[in-house]
């Protein structure tokens, strides 16, 4: 950490992320007084969080081994053989992971439904309804961490094993070569699968709303927190889960950068084309793929023109864009979808403009100190990745209860929900560009050196645009995520006219009363998020560096 | 989110507002505030996502205010708002605060005595509270609710004591919202409170019908939307897709199924259980909030106080006008579907404020 | 003209101690010795993108030891030549200096300027990175093994392209290599580490 930039880029970051969570830790103990015993046992002692420990981990240990068990045949087939298109098969597969949770969860119900295949007619049916959504959002990490050692893998080691005593059988092949060399990337992926599923919000919030996971008991409760004198038993509440929560968080993300290190050490140094030629039979693994990969987007596309009609007991639709029509002229809601647009681009870009440098610095810093074989690598490494431990609502609650408790005027400050944009995307640049710094060539900045450039020139005219892949990978997903963003959103931030689009679909999806058009409008304003997003994330798939390996 | 009630598309149909704000304004007394700096009004409420573009802008129209809302989850939302902000609020007005809240909220002392001229409330409306320092703009009453179709069908029977629904023919049925995280939870475990200490009936206390009601699977949601759009089989949930389906009766309004008649096409298969004391006079308010602009807060109240604002409660927002002489409108069976309860629970609002953290935890304990 | 005098460096193991070594102008060294013997290290000290433990290099009478990479005024060839992908051929160029044509016809690649990186074959890049050096006009180049993973008759071939267009500028270089052979052909004077 020479420079001085590092230097504050950490202090910033530090400062963003652990501010408000102390100051709302301090103000929850002061109310709740310090009695962790107390606060531990609240939570089966509670109604409403009772059993959502044991359901939280439940759900996020199947939605783990459910997303393997779905991503890793498609890995397989896209990494090992030479499919035509295969470039945009990987896009659609691993799309689902950039489509706001909130629009994946109103899919899901419109596809499983009453209306829709019927699927979920019981309490029973939830869970698993929940478990394949989570399997259908995280199964791009499967396919991200372990395509590339596939893809990349030299022939000749494969065909080397198989003239050796250990490579005979299909076990032997198993055991000493695709285990050892598949087992950290997959534990990987199931780690961040696990943080994603463990921490999920909208997905419990709308599948399983009768569950409680310790996310949505934060979501519940933590608005009452922090006040004396009134209903104080919610601080207990909020202490236990973020405290369970945040343990079990740091635990998965420790191992995640452990493993992750390990898994770059495996990671073949790339032969140019090691691809076989597909088996079709490869196509029924790809096929039902990609089915499931659209299948939700493609049901909300298909709800916003269809329009209920009830006579009597009887439901039928017709077709129509009076869903449009209401969703951009914002007949049911504060704002119509174009200015919600107008707000999530304006916060997307604000967020750009401080995660991005913020992210890079923070990368080149934790990179340098790799560099230096300091033992503060891997634990800025593991610092940059609290926020995924944190959760959107946890961050949510921070700046609720450790910011706005300062001053009542932020409440009404429009930059205010940008905080939690920032502080939930930061980590995906780190992410996304410390790999890429890993992987940058240090001869090339030398070259430069030699050749006289400035620290300056080097910037603009070497490093930038050897790292404008990654670079654009990591604008689009700070942009995307941004633009999805709903836990943090939800807790911080609902006024009116500054309402995001996921805050308004939300709003839309909870308006009370019969209205034929309600669903289709929510719909239509989900739809147009979702084409957003997939435009961003089609346009940078371009760009994405051939495999590299890095987490998203 | 929750709470059946504030929709709250009061929309375009606002003539001009009488009364004093109108002459405050004239009289010069905004020279300093409205015309001054501060012509915004913050408007803290829940997510009443009726309260549409247009709606604010015919008040904006008409008063030269600039509104802003913060919409939170729920009206105890606005409560929470409303202390961790204490002392530095941000916003003006609160709305939707109801009688189980109210008293909180004026015993911590957020609320300031508001200046507008309200005439013509009526007597029910003011029953709960009839104060300077909040102003009731609609009312309903909390009560169960049932689907017929499914009670004929299954050949159940009527209700006619709360302790019948721990049959067995009931398990696994019935479905309310907690009281811990939902407003009409609240006001339902509130009456139960009253009920079962004017049932004759020495040897059993309310917490004791929650445990038996516990025991026979009753379904305990977080918000009143899962338990009568998702959970109840007799609502326009069923039209839904996140709809399940597996409960024939649930705390809601008792003019619930004349709102569903009346947004149905005259048709429900969903009625109001009078079950004397087993019914709850929920009123909701508008406040100004201590800090804020008092100006603005009080025109707002004077607006949403109007004989043309008000009548429109029950097309926009799902809930009875507070104004004398006005009612729910016949067409489509609005009226005809919708009960006014013989009697219901008799609990003061201080008596709520004073017990109410002291019930959730002894109903927390009966239903765990 | 370059003078360096008690350099010394050790990482794990001391790689060289109290080495000195000087060269005249338009003088051109070889340096060979066992790989993993310091070749490379003492070259990368030379021109600063390493920290010497001690020792004192001046350049044309400057004492250079601790003034910057980007200021010394050294060139250095990489093994493998360093040639930016995002540009091509002329825009390699263009980051030492602008009278591109000329420098890539002294290298013999005219016409070359529009040219891909990647369309290079090994022996072209070299010549390219040799014409980049050039062209930011160092006052002393340095070559770390830049023919070794050439073949045979192309190395030689360089090997003797790049002496005359050293020599006709008079420019002094030093060449680090482990064959001998290349070594005598290069340089006026042959340094052996052990």
């Amino acid at each position: 950490m020479k420079n001085i930039g590092d230097k504050l880029s950490v202090l910033i970051f530090s400062s963003i992320i652990l501010i408000p969570l102390f100051l709302a830790l301090d103000r929850l103990v002061w109310v709740a007084g310090f009695d962790p015993v107390r606060w531990f046992s609240s939570i089966e002692a509670n109604h409403l969080s009772q059993g959502s420990v044991g359901f939280t981990f439940l759900q996020a240990i199947l939605s783990t081994i459910a997303t393997i068990a779905i991503g890793l045949p498609i890995a397989w087939q896209l990494g090992r053989y030479k499919w035509r298109g295969t470039g945009l098969m990987r896009a659609v597969l691993t799309m689902p992971f950039v489509i706001p949770s909130i629009i994946a969860a109103m899919g899901f119900l419109a596809f499983v439904g009453p209306h829709g295949m019927g699927l979920r007619a019981d309490q029973d049916t939830h869970l698993w309804t929940l478990i394949i959504a989570h399997a259908w959002f995280n199964m791009a990490l499967v396919i991200r961490f372990t395509e590339p050692v596939l893809s990349t893998l030299d022939r000749d080691l494969e065909d080397q094993l198989r003239l050796l005593p250990g490579g005979k059988t299909f076990w032997g092949k198993l055991k000493n070569l695709w285990i050892p060399l598949l087992t950290p990337s997959i534990a990987a992926a199931a780690c961040m699968t696990f943080i994603f599923s463990f921490t999920s919000f909208a997905l419990v919030r709308w599948i399983t709303p009768l569950e409680s996971t310790l996310e949505t008991v934060l979501a519940d409760v933590g608005e009452r927190a922090g006040i004396l004198g009134y209903e104080e038993y919610t601080n207990d509440l909020v202490l236990a889960s973020s405290l369970i929560q945040f343990t079990v968080m740091l635990a998965s993300l420790w191992l995640m950068s452990w493993l992750q290190e390990k898994r770059q050490s495996l990671l073949p140094q790339a032969s140019e084309n090691s691809n076989l030629k597909p088996n079709p039979r490869g196509l029924l693994i790809l096929v039902p793929g990609l089915f499931f990969a659209l299948a939700p987007l493609v049901t909300v596309a298909w709800s916003s023109f269809r329009i209920p009609v009830r006579e009597q007991g009887e439901l039928t639709y017709h077709w129509g864009v009076e869903g449009w029509i209401e969703a951009w002229s914002g007949g049911y809601s504060n704002t119509g979808v174009g200015d919600a647009l107008l707000n999530s681009l304006g916060y997307a870009g604000i967020t750009l403009i401080v995660a991005l440098p913020l992210g890079w610095s923070l990368a080149k810093t934790i990179h340098e100190l790799e560099l230096s074989k300091s033992k503060w690598a891997r634990i800025l490494d593991v610092f940059t990745m609290l926020p995924f431990a944190f959760s959107a609502v946890m961050i949510g609650l921070g700046v609720l209860l450790g910011i706005l408790k300062l001053d009542g005027e932020l409440n009404s400050l429009w930059l205010l929900p940008v905080l939690p944009h920032i502080m939930l995307t930061t980590p995906f640049v780190v992410r996304i560009m410390l790999p890429a710094f890993r992987g940058l060539d240090p001869s090339y900045d030398e070259g430069a050196r030699i050749l006289g450039l400035s620290h300056r020139a080097r910037f603009w005219k070497i490093k930038l645009p050897l790292l404008r892949g990654p670079l654009l990978v990591a604008i689009t997903f700070t942009l995307a995520m941004s633009l999805g963003e709903f836990g943090a959103s939800w807790v911080v931030a609902r006024s009116g006219e500054w309402d995001t689009l996921p805050v308004l679909i939300d709003s839309l999806r909870s308006r009370t009363g019969w209205d034929p058009l309600i669903q289709p409008t929510a719909a239509a304003a989900a739809t147009t998020l979702m084409l957003i997003t997939l435009l961003l994330f089609l346009t940078v798939e371009r760009f994405r560096p051939k495999g590299e390996g890095g987490m998203f | 989110m929750r709470a059946g009630t504030l929709v709250f598309a009061l929309l375009l149909i606002m003539p001009t507002i009488s009364g004093c704000i109108t002459d405050i304004i004239d009289s010069g007394f905004e020279n300093d505030q409205v015309t001054g700096p501060d012509t915004e009004l913050v408007i803290v409420t829940y997510d009443v996502s009726g309260l549409t573009d247009s709606m604010l802008a015919e008040f904006e129209n008409q008063t030269g205010f600039e509104v802003t809302l913060i919409k939170l989850g729920d009206a105890g939302s606005i409560l929470d708002h409303l202390l961790q902000h204490k002392g530095a609020q941000s916003a003006d007005l609160a709305l939707g605060l109801d009688n189980t809240y109210l008293q909180t909220a004026i015993d911590a002392g957020v609320l300031v005595e508001h200046l507008a001229q309200v005439e013509n409330l009526s007597d029910s409306a003011l029953e709960p509270y009839d104060g300077p320092l909040a102003v009731p703009f609609d009312q309903g009453w909390i009560c169960l609710n049932y689907d017929t179709d499914k009670v004929d069908g299954e050949n159940l029977t009527i209700p006619i004591s709360l302790w019948d629904l721990t049959q067995e023919e009931w398990r696994g049925r019935v479905v309310v919202p907690s009281p811990a995280t939902s407003s009409p939870g609240r006001a339902f475990m509130t009456t139960t409170t009253d009920y079962f200490s004017n049932d004759g009936d020495n040897s059993t206390e309310w917490t004791d019908w929650w445990s038996a009601m516990s025991d026979n699977d009753l379904i305990i949601t977080s918000g009143w939307s899962e338990a009568y759009e998702t959970h109840y089989t007799g609502g326009y949930g069923e039209w839904t897709d996140g709809h399940i389906g597996d409960a024939y009766l649930t705390v809601s309004y008792c003019h619930s199924p004349g709102v569903e008649a009346y947004f149905g096409g005259n048709w429900t298969h969903s009625a109001a259980l009078d079950l004397d004391g087993a019914s709850f006079h929920q009123v909701e308010y508008v406040a100004a909030i201590d800090g804020g602009n008092l100006i603005a807060a009080s025109a707002f109240i004077e607006y949403l106080t109007s004989e043309s604002v008000n009548a429109n409660m029950p097309i926009e927002n799902y809930m009875y006008p507070a104004l004398d002489g006005m009612d729910l409108p016949e067409p489509d069976g609005y009226r005809y579907h919708s009960i006014v309860p013989t009697t219901s629970a008799d609990v003061s609002m201080s008596t709520i404020a004073v017990e109410m953290d002291d019930w959730i935890s002894d109903w927390n304990a009966a239903v765990l | 003209m370059l003078k360096c005098s008690g350099l010394t460096k050790a990482y794990s193991k001391m790689l060289f101690e109290n080495l000195d070594l000087e060269l005249g102008a338009g003088e051109i060294a070889a340096i060979t010795g066992p790989s993993g013997c310091g070749k490379t290290t003492l070259l990368r000290c030379i021109c600063g993108l390493e920290e010497l433990d001690s020792g004192e290099i001046t350049l044309n009478g400057e004492d250079i030891t601790s003034v910057r990479t980007e200021d010394r005024g050294v060139g250095l060839i990489f093994q493998k030549p360093v040639l930016y992908p995002h540009l091509d051929v002329g825009g390699n160029l263009r980051l030492a200096g602008e009278n591109i044509e000329k420098a890539l016809s002294e290298v013999g690649l005219e016409g070359f300027a529009t040219r891909s990186i990647a369309s290079l074959s090994g022996g072209e890049g070299q010549r390219v990175a040799l014409a980049r050096a050039l062209l930011a006009r160092p006052k002393i180049l340095l070559l770390d093994e830049p023919f070794s993973s050439l073949d045979h008759e192309l190395s030689l071939r360089l090997v003797e392209d790049v002496r005359t267009v050293l020599k006709q500028r008079n420019c002094s270089a030093i060449l680090v290599t482990h064959n001998r052979e290349e070594a005598a052909k290069f340089a006026d004077i042959i340094l052996e580490i052990f």
